[in-house]
């Protein structure tokens, strides 16, 4: 059988596969369902230096092509992820990349700090989703200058490869990844889910308010990846369209899908098409 | 765990848009305690999200839910016909968990039923049901209980009390002076609040089986929070912490 195996900022991951941030908890809910070290990586829920309660409900919503949600980050923040639930990835060996988020730079700041290098932090994804408290609630992803700058402090706070994860609400998405580069990410994500809202017509308001993912995603991230290849050096991790949210027993078919497909197409090494499409 | 396949045995009108679901699975369930749900892969294309039912009784591989269409999921398991296979995961959340010596009290507001049903035929005939429906019609609901007391409420006065179920839980509450009485309900939102204004003075033990829009019913998405008195950490996941909480516990 041929390996799935890469590499990503110098570590060895057993396959390309990843969850999308906040998708499966703190990653132990899995443990029922299947074993999370069947992931390349296990990509956390987004971390906060405080904890941070997030949204009322309703918080999801299904629609047709795909569902809302707004759940607000809602999470224990990052020192109680790194005391409670990061021993069970040490246990699993299981590598994980820490997904975060601030409201102000001081608060990305304060997390990326707070996260020591360890052998199996693969890397640090910044959320470039949030609004800046500071900036009357611009997104700090919306602008190349903001992106830029926002990469670079946190840049010079940490050792350990940093990930940026972008917004597909932008002008120019090409344009913010060069800006992510040149502040010094060393690799990005792509995409965030995609601003929607539900309507109620019987009672002529607005449901729910919040981030649309699913199927429809994916041909939007897959443009997001190509355009962006061809303008950083860097790895891209592509996210949305794919099954979890639907579907908590995906991931592992997901894998086995990828490692048959490898063989059917008699390919000894999943790395040799990293990147194939893009010119 | 992983998703039980099984057929649809049945998937009868009780009355109006009430419906009664049974599923033959390929496996049990195995040891379900009353209040946990399942979640049920709806046999329609367009219905991607699996949708969570309280389990209204299992025996073996025999399953059976009480539903309420209310929206396109549901909607669309009403079309299922008998033979349709779908999956079925569970037994999901925490359910009941009544105190030995109490004197159980147990409030249903509609298709509330469906989620102290199970409850109800472990405490047998120990157990009184106040059922609060809006028309005689919906108290089909509970025609399968035989060794439980009901007292019924209507909103429209069409059988028993004429008004709302914690309103004739009040007239009774009395009667239940000294013997260490302890409520489980399921019921809207409305009926949740009103009981709990009518159990503060006591602070007698409630236990209330919530609801919520639900996307994976895991624990995974953090989608089906319910707001709780605990500062620090407010909103509780429905189908992991819950969906049956202590009534004191939930800020309202």
């Amino acid at each position: 059988m041929g390996s799935l195996a890469v590499n990503l900022f110098g570590k060895k991951l057993k396959n390309p596969v990843m969850n999308a941030s906040g998708t499966l908890g703190y990653g132990v809910e899995v443990e029922p369902l299947w074993a999370v070290e069947t992931m390349g990586a296990y990509v956390t829920k987004g971390l906060s230096a405080a904890p941070h309660h997030g949204n009322p409900t309703p918080r999801v919503w299904e629609e047709r092509c795909g569902m809302l949600n707004s759940i607000g980050l809602q999470n224990v923040g990052v020192h109680r992820f790194f005391s409670h639930y990061f021993p069970f990835f040490v246990e699993r060996r299981c590598p994980v990349i820490v997904n975060f988020f601030g409201f102000s730079e001081e608060e990305y700041l304060s997390c990326a700090r707070s996260i020591e290098p360890h052998d199996l932090v693969v890397a640090l994804e910044m959320n470039l989703s949030c609004p800046n408290i500071k900036k009357g609630g611009i997104g700090f992803g919306k602008e190349a200058s903001t992106v830029h700058a926002i990469v670079r402090s946190v840049r010079e706070v940490t050792k350990i490869p940093l990930i940026a994860k972008l917004t597909p609400e932008v002008k120019n998405i090409v344009e913010i990844a060069r800006a992510a580069y040149e502040g010094g990410a060393d690799g990005l994500t792509l995409i965030n889910t995609m601003p929607a809202a539900v309507v109620d017509v019987k009672e002529r308001r607005v449901s729910l308010k919040g981030g649309f993912s699913g199927p429809l995603l994916k041909p939007v991230a897959l443009r997001a990846v190509h355009e962006c290849s061809q303008a950083v050096p860097i790895p891209i991790i592509g996210v949305g369209g794919t099954a979890t949210f639907v579907d908590p027993f995906a991931m592992p078919k997901i894998i086995a899908e990828l490692g048959s497909w490898l063989d059917a197409s008699g390919l000894a090494d999943i790395s040799a098409i990293v990147g194939a499409a893009h010119g | 765990m992983d998703d039980i396949p099984g057929k649809i045995t049945g998937n009868d009108c009780v009355t109006g848009a009430y419906r009664r679901l049974t599923v033959g699975l390929t496996r049990p369930l195995g040891r379900v305690s009353p209040g946990q749900f399942v979640m049920v892969k709806v046999p329609d294309r367009d219905i991607f999200l699996r949708r969570p039912f309280s389990i209204y009784d299992s025996r073996g591989r025999a399953l059976t839910i009480m539903y309420r269409v209310v929206g396109r999921g549901t909607d669309a398991l009403s079309a299922a016909v008998r033979g349709t296979p779908l999956m079925v995961l569970g037994p999901l959340g925490r359910g009941f968990t009544p105190g030995k010596g109490n004197t159980p009290i147990v409030v249903a507001g509609g298709i509330g039923y469906a989620g102290v049903r199970m409850l109800l035929k472990r405490l047998g005939d120990r157990a009184t049901l106040f059922f609060g429906v809006t028309g005689k019609d919906e108290l089909r609901l509970a025609d399968d209980l035989k060794d439980t007391r009901v007292l019924a409420s209507t909103m429209d006065g069409s059988s028993g009390f004429a008004g709302d179920v914690v309103s004739l839980l009040g007239r009774y509450l009395d009667d239940y002076r000294g013997k260490r009485p302890e409520v489980f309900a399921c019921g809207p939102s409305g009926m949740v609040k009103s009981l709990k204004a009518l159990l503060e003075p006591g602070r007698i033990p409630c236990q209330v089986s919530v609801e919520e829009r639900m996307a994976c019913g895991m624990g995974l998405c953090f989608g089906c929070v319910v707001a709780t008195r605990d500062e620090a950490n407010p909103y509780k996941r429905v189908c992991k912490e819950g969906p049956v909480f202590s009534l004191w516990d939930l800020s309202l």
